[in-house]
């Protein structure tokens, strides 16, 4: 069984349809990506991953357990962890601040916590500069790694990356898809939703297209990169 | 004058730490909830009140009598403030569950209407139970004027003010540096995000307003040597305590302090001079803050758009 299988949910705001009967399923090691248009519904449907959005129907099970109706907080401890759409990080607190809070699940010791950040700094260099700053007061490109960050501090087996090129520079971009590589060889289990469709299907062994509310398209990054459909509405071609 | 000037600085912080203390509490629902008890006057009467039941209970004295003025020696006054703060913290609990979080984060602002219920039944009960004449509660120390550079200051005013200050200092500790305070503020901050990162909202959301309620609680406590307990005392406290939060900057809790200490030394310096100018030049000026910094003196923003 897959590692993660999102089936048949419709998601909602109130009155307002979201998603619609979208089934996805990501495997163990994968990276795996949603692709679409602005308002296709996306980040909604990390939301729900997350736990943070109510299913209307469907179920979503994780390592073979079904956690539809796990709460957002305990979804971390189960082994998911988002980093969400605009970064968010706790704009008032510092960096290493923030990087400690990501790891509240694990109720870590002192050692292990300062082992886990030591990690992360590792991985984003740049953060252990900017360690004792306001996250606030960091670049867009550097409270995205913070976010990145962030949500690893949890130890996830599944990272959901919520449009993590949003509003950044061409070459901060190419550092992220970068970072994303890295963890896929250290043997991270990647979802990520990304409005650039032709950086997120070259990262991804598989991907899902989405349209309004539905999967319309799937296959692996390689194909839908060729797909004449694919390349006309998100390509440009 | 140099002594009633004295006089007026003393009384003016011992109230300013009630007003400040009572602040911080409104200050750490907002934060947290974006909501806040309109009845955290009632919380200070009732905490008075429970405060005197402890006492006659640990005094061993007949409820009949007045509290004899040994009543709160020794480790008497400090084991009634844990139990006020305890029993009016879990009356927090009861009050975020029934009044807050059916509203909370929902259009409109049906919280402050339930908030407000919540005191007016909890008021009707405590007049049941103690009935609506002020008692006496004796202060530890004594109530024995002290003489300093000729200004006369009540051992309880000092009382007050050290407690209010190590209670102010706990709490900033408490924010600002332990994993639980950087949990709270990251609610406060984001609660959609403080989940994601593990952290149980509602759990810290309860913890709160039961935080907050002990503080009204133990407020009503210290206060009541020097005015006496009556379950009408808070809601004069609270009204200042919200302007001085307001002042201050309510998202700010270092500015609600602020603004708790300059509201009792105000209070106290224009009843030096006219006591019944007091309210009129106190809320002027209140009116002229807000004038020109609607989000208060530290507030960073305007209030939300509720």
């Amino acid at each position: 069984m897959a590692m993660l299988e999102v089936r048949d949910i419709d998601l909602a705001y109130g009155p307002i349809r979201a998603v619609t009967g979208v089934s996805i399923r990501v495997e163990q090691g994968e990276v795996v990506a949603i692709v679409g248009a602005n308002g296709a519904g996306k980040s909604t449907l990390l939301k729900s991953i997350a736990g943070l959005l109510p299913l209307s129907g469907g179920s979503i099970h994780f390592e073979d357990a079904d956690i539809s109706t796990l709460p957002a907080h305990r979804r971390v401890g189960a082994g998911i962890a988002l980093s969400p759409e605009g970064r968010q990080v706790f704009p008032d607190q510092t960096v290493r601040d923030n990087l400690e809070l990501g790891a509240w699940s694990r109720r870590l010791n002192v050692g292990d916590l300062a082992a886990a950040v030591e990690q992360k700094y590792t991985l984003f260099p740049r953060l252990r500069e900017r360690q004792g700053q306001m996250a606030m007061t960091l670049s867009g490109g550097e409270q995205q790694m913070l976010a990145i960050a962030r949500a690893l501090m949890g130890a996830p087996r599944l990272l959901l990356l919520d449009e993590p090129s949003l509003g950044l520079a061409p070459l901060v971009i190419r550092d992220i898809f970068l970072t994303i590589r890295k963890l896929r060889a250290a043997g991270m289990t990647v979802l990520l939703v990304e409005q650039m469709a032709n950086l997120a299907l070259g990262i991804a062994d598989r991907a899902y297209v989405l349209e309004t509310g539905r999967v319309t398209l799937s296959g692996t990054g390689a194909e839908l990169l060729q797909h004449p459909q694919v390349r006309a509405a998100y390509l440009g071609h | 004058m140099l002594a009633t000037w004295l006089q007026a600085l003393v009384s003016g912080l011992a109230i300013g730490g009630v007003y400040a203390l009572i602040a911080l509490s409104f200050s750490i629902t907002f934060t947290t909830t974006k909501t806040l008890n309109f009845s955290q006057g009632e919380f200070i009467g009732v905490g008075a009140f429970l405060g005197v039941a402890v006492l006659y209970l640990l005094s061993g004295q007949d409820e009949g009598a007045a509290l004899a003025p040994g009543a709160s020696a020794g480790f008497n006054y400090p084991l009634a403030a844990i139990a006020v703060g305890a029993a009016v913290g879990v009356i927090g609990i009861l009050l975020f569950i029934t009044a807050v979080r059916p509203f909370a984060g929902k259009p409109g602002m049906s919280w402050v209407m339930s908030t407000i219920g919540f005191g007016i039944i909890l008021q009707s009960i405590g007049l049941a139970i103690w009935g609506p004449a002020p008692v006496n509660l004796p202060s530890p120390f004594g109530d024995d004027v002290i003489r300093i550079a000729g200004a006369g200051v009540r051992p309880q005013e000092i009382l007050v003010l050290v407690v209010a200050i190590v209670l102010m200092i706990g709490l900033d500790l408490l924010l600002r540096r332990t994993r639980m305070g950087k949990a709270m503020r990251a609610v406060a901050n984001n609660p959609s995000v403080a989940a994601l990162m593990g952290i149980n909202v509602s759990a810290v959301m309860i913890g709160a307003f039961a935080l907050s309620s002990a503080l009204a609680g133990i407020g009503g406590l210290l206060v009541a040597p020097i005015a006496s307990a009556s379950i009408f005392m808070g809601l004069g406290i609270a009204l200042k305590a919200f302007s001085g939060a307001i002042v201050g900057g309510l998202d700010n809790p270092r500015g609600c302090i602020f603004g708790g200490f300059a509201l009792g030394l105000l209070e106290a310096s224009v009843a030096l001079w006219q006591a019944q100018w007091r309210e009129i030049v106190i809320f002027l000026l209140i009116i002229l803050v807000l004038a020109i910094r609607p989000q208060g003196l530290f507030g960073a923003r305007t209030l939300d758009k509720v």
